[in-house]
């Protein structure tokens, strides 16, 4: 317990500062528009009324996530490993994957909308995409700059295509798809944003869009709370499994 | 065990085929000799270990392994890398259990982690290393880790690229024994060995056989053949006549090389220096 509050003492430090200067500026010097930025005394009482809608509305958001991002990891880095070994494959679709990489995953949306039967799939695939490039590149980068040697240790030890892929490529190249599965993982929450409020009827982005178009600017700040807060425990957690698989970079 | 054959051996990276690396490599190797690779540095030696290794390819009828020409990499061919050559996302043990796992796909983990242990035990490791990430060992630790791995897969062949290169002289000189003692040991199918050294004390120390080779293109350029008799052992290096002779004529020779090299390398400058003045004087009229 000593050692936490050691560790994480600076965070909290940050938290009070921030929670301040918000004071401050609000119910202290009144810079801020009372009605756009409530006072921080109002939102309190709003939680446990709201709670079991922002709960349901988190379920909305994280089904979508989970499928979209877990999808775009899976493709991404089964293709991106299979273009970083085939440097046949490579020099033939590298320059499509520049091409389609550049076009701005939210300026599909009409698109995805018009396409998908549904606007659940519609708000999957423009999450998956904007995930999907991201992994891609990064993995296809990685894989390519596998050290010859951990490869040629592997090829005298006669290692079949399976072992080879699982046990030298993908850890060996692990670091720098982790980085990318990272970035990605942060533009899936702007793309569940983004998804969530053209056409969803669930979803924390919707939740504070709805109120937003009520100007009820005090659940939306409970809204944005609560998303932070669940952001930075996912966040946590993906920080949590990195460290585990990326165990050997990290000296004792 | 494997006797392994050159013949007249030529050799180009793919990249660059006008530059030969090998020009002319003739020489065979007999069953369980230790033959140690000397020579400056690029001028080969280790391309010749890779060629051996199946990590480049030669032409068939030009390297013969046990009489067959080498298609690729094989366990029957366990190479010793400078750098170690462990995976650092596997625990030490791991790395021995996988080359195991590889040579014997019946065996159950635990036989494999038997052999490992034994084989650790043979290099002075410690059990409780088994667990140990390769970044939490020694380079002392890591190459002898490297090394039991390399004996516990029992191939016919060893290839060792500098592997003590890197290590402090008391770990080297520990290492070196214990090789030395591992193969000396093997005395009816002891395994073939080829050792790539800068040290002329190392090869004088651990070889049946030493090859020097040339500057690239190279080829062999001098060889010695110790017999048990005159082998020299670590006591005997520094005192026996002819082993000091030896040392002499195999610094000579490798000097010579390197300042024919030096000397190379300035006549071109100077050719290069003194085309430059009549290219720009061309480029003005």
């Amino acid at each position: 317990m000593g050692s936490f509050v050691k560790k994480y003492y600076g965070v909290a430090i940050i938290a009070v500062c921030l929670v301040g200067l918000y004071v401050l500026l609000t119910d202290g010097l009144h810079v801020l528009s009372e009605f756009l930025f409530p006072s921080l005394s109002v939102l309190p009482p709003l939680v446990p009324q709201y709670i079991g809608d922002l709960l349901n509305n988190l379920k909305s958001s994280l089904f979508l996530l989970i499928i979209a991002y877990g999808l775009a990891v899976v493709t991404a880095v089964a293709a991106g490993t299979l273009i970083g070994l085939k440097s046949g494959i490579r020099r033939n679709v590298t320059p499509y994957i520049y091409a389609f990489s550049a076009v701005p995953v939210p300026l599909l949306t009409p698109y995805a909308i018009n396409v998908a039967p549904t606007m659940q799939i519609a708000s999957i695939f423009l999450i998956w995409l904007a995930a999907f490039w991201v992994i891609l590149a990064t993995t296809i980068g990685a894989v390519v700059s596998i050290d010859k040697r951990y490869l040629e240790n592997a090829a005298t030890l006669e290692m079949s295509s399976a072992e080879k892929l699982f046990k030298v490529v993908l850890p060996a190249a692990s670091p720098g798809i982790l980085t990318g599965c990272s970035v990605a993982l942060t533009l899936s929450f702007m793309m569940l944003a983004v998804a969530e409020m053209f056409g969803a009827t669930s979803g924390l982005a919707y939740f504070v869009q709805y109120y937003a178009d009520f100007a009820r600017f005090d659940l939306v700040m409970v809204g944005f709370c609560f998303t932070a807060v669940v952001l930075v425990l996912i966040m946590i957690v993906f920080d949590l499994i990195k460290g585990r698989i990326l165990h050997w970079t990290i000296n004792e | 065990m494997f006797d392994v054959e050159f013949r007249d051996l030529k050799f180009a990276y793919p990249d660059d085929p006008g530059k030969l690396i090998l020009s002319g490599v003739d020489y065979k190797v007999n069953k369980g000799d230790f033959v140690c690779l000397l020579g400056q540095s690029g001028c080969g030696k280790s391309t010749l270990l890779r060629l051996i290794a199946g990590l480049e390819k030669s032409n068939p009828e030009e390297l013969l392994v046990n009489g067959q020409p080498v298609t690729g990499p094989s366990l029957d061919r366990t190479m010793v890398f400078q750098d170690y050559g462990l995976f650092p996302w596997m625990t030490a043990g791991e790395n021995i259990c996988i080359a195991l796992k590889q040579k014997h796909k019946d065996w159950s983990a635990a036989q494999r982690k038997e052999l490992a242990l034994k084989w650790m035990a043979n290099l002075d490791l410690d059990e409780e290393l088994f667990d140990k990430l390769p970044m939490n060992l020694s380079g002392g630790q890591r190459q002898r880790f490297a090394t039991a791995r390399a004996f516990a897969l029992d191939a016919p062949l060893m290839l060792m690229d500098e592997p003590f290169g890197a290590l402090d002289a008391v770990t080297k000189a520990l290492l070196q024994d214990t090789v030395l003692d591992l193969w000396s040991k093997e005395t009816e199918n002891r395994k073939t060995v080829f050792f790539v050294t800068h040290s002329v004390d190392e090869a004088l120390l651990l070889a049946t056989d030493i090859l020097v080779l040339g500057q690239a293109p190279s080829k062999i350029i001098y060889t010695h053949h110790f017999t048990p008799e005159t082998k020299p052992t670590r006591e005997t290096l520094y005192t026996d006549p002819d082993v000091r002779d030896l040392r002499e004529k195999l610094t000579r020779i490798i000097n010579e090389e390197i300042q024919e090299k030096a000397r190379r390398a300035k006549e071109a400058r100077e050719k290069k220096a003194a085309e430059q003045p009549r290219k720009r004087a061309g480029r003005r009229k």
